[in-house]
């Protein structure tokens, strides 16, 4: 496998959110602030990284017939330990993430590259496939959240940056548009975002 | 349908259980390593939120969690809530009344509150601890802001006991304009938490 192009459909062509439209709920719940954005997409990294290498290991002795159930219990056990890690060590991230931490497990990125990708293909390009498609998820969350973050509440970085980790305000809080930080936003900027990809795309294929 | 091989049946079953042993035994090494830390970070929340709804927050201490009676469940539903979890409160070892975790229906979900009653079942502070309520109207409420009367909203309730009857939104009770649904949830919350006190005395 070509590294340059898997990275380039991780964040691109075959862009995780944008592209295959995966991975909606939490899309749509979590991105309003910088700090849940980056916090969702590590852990999805992490995640889609470890399951894809551990289906790819084992990918010869799955039997074909019951290979989703086997792909969610390994799934299940990693999403369940990043829960766990999380409450112990960044309880302020596992608080703000709230259920969608464990909701990772019915993410269809995850399920999705194990099936369409790790069970086919070798150890190595599955770890790759991982950082790529978990990369093109975060970057995808962190432009959702700076926009949402900036028209809703005029902040930048919140949760992270700013006076109690609120953002640093860069217009005025009473001129944040309130719809955006409610999932209405998220479906408009989404909505927006995946236009201008397939414009893009559409543009580039010409 | 072409019919199974039974050995081939067997031969999944094995396997997926094994990886489900697999996994399991990992998860248990995993839980057994964060289990103190996530115990000790849960604790010393409930005690922040309960120091934060008692009168003199530097000198209260709590109980361990106090065992709920039926009766006092029951009391919490009559007044419109649930009861999670009781604390008994002690200034200088003696009796200072109750801290009280209620949850309450709010406008988007549950609301999760501590409430703190002193010994004669006034209550001395309200906080929120977990909702989902909508943000930029909601909680306004959560965050304690003031009400159309100009007072902290959860401030309110401060003073408040079973004298006073049943807490209403629009008589005895002022709501956040255009956040009516969330201060009722609170105003539920403490309704059920002064029924708790009345039946544990």
């Amino acid at each position: 496998m070509n590294l340059k192009k898997q990275f380039m459909e991780g964040l691109l062509t075959q862009n995780p959110v944008l592209v295959q439209v995966l991975g909606m709920c939490s899309t749509m719940a979590i991105t309003t602030s910088f700090f849940n954005g980056l916090g969702m997409g590590v852990a999805v990294l992490v995640i889609l990284t470890l399951s894809n290498i551990i289906i790819a290991a084992i990918r010869k002795i799955i039997p074909d017939k019951i290979r989703i159930a086997m792909f969610i219990v390994v799934i299940a056990g990693f999403v369940t330990m990043v829960d766990l890690l999380l409450q112990a060590f960044i309880p302020a991230l596992a608080e703000s993430l709230g259920v969608f931490i464990p909701l990772i497990v019915v993410n269809c990125i995850i399920l999705g590259r194990a099936e369409g990708f790790s069970y086919k293909n070798s150890v190595a390009a599955s770890f790759w496939d991982g950082i790529f498609q978990g990369f093109g998820y975060t970057v995808v969350l962190l432009a959702m959240c700076i926009i949402r973050e900036f028209l809703g509440n005029g902040t930048f970085g919140g949760g992270l940056l700013g006076i109690d980790g609120k953002g640093i305000q860069i217009i005025p809080a009473e001129f944040g548009i309130g719809v955006m930080t409610l999932p209405v936003g998220g479906f408009l900027v989404l909505g927006v975002l995946i236009a201008a990809m397939q414009w893009a795309l559409a543009k580039t294929k010409k | 349908m072409k019919k199974m091989d039974p050995k081939y049946i067997i031969e999944l079953t094995l396997k997926l259980c094994a990886t489900c042993l697999i996994v399991a035994g990992l998860l248990g090494v995993v839980n057994k390593v964060t289990a103190p830390n996530i115990l000790a970070i849960n604790k010393a929340k409930t005690e922040a939120a309960m120091k934060a709804v008692v009168a003199d927050p530097d000198n209260s201490t709590f109980s361990d969690p106090l065992a709920l009676t039926d009766e006092m469940t029951a009391a919490a539903q009559a007044g419109g809530g649930s009861l999670v979890e009781a604390y008994a409160v002690q200034v200088g070892g003696a009796d200072a009344g109750y801290a009280l975790k209620i949850d309450a229906s709010g406008s988007q979900g549950i609301i999760t509150m501590m409430v703190g009653l002193d010994a004669d079942g006034a209550v001395t502070g309200v906080s929120v601890v977990k909702h989902s309520e909508t943000a930029g109207i909601g909680t306004k409420v959560m965050g304690n802001e003031p009400n159309n009367k100009g007072v902290p909203v959860l401030d309110q309730f401060i003073g408040k006991s079973a004298a006073d009857g049943v807490l209403n939104v629009g008589s005895n009770v002022d709501a956040i304009t255009g956040a009516t649904v969330s201060s009722k949830g609170v105003t539920a919350g403490v309704n059920a938490a002064l029924a708790v006190a009345g039946v544990m005395g």
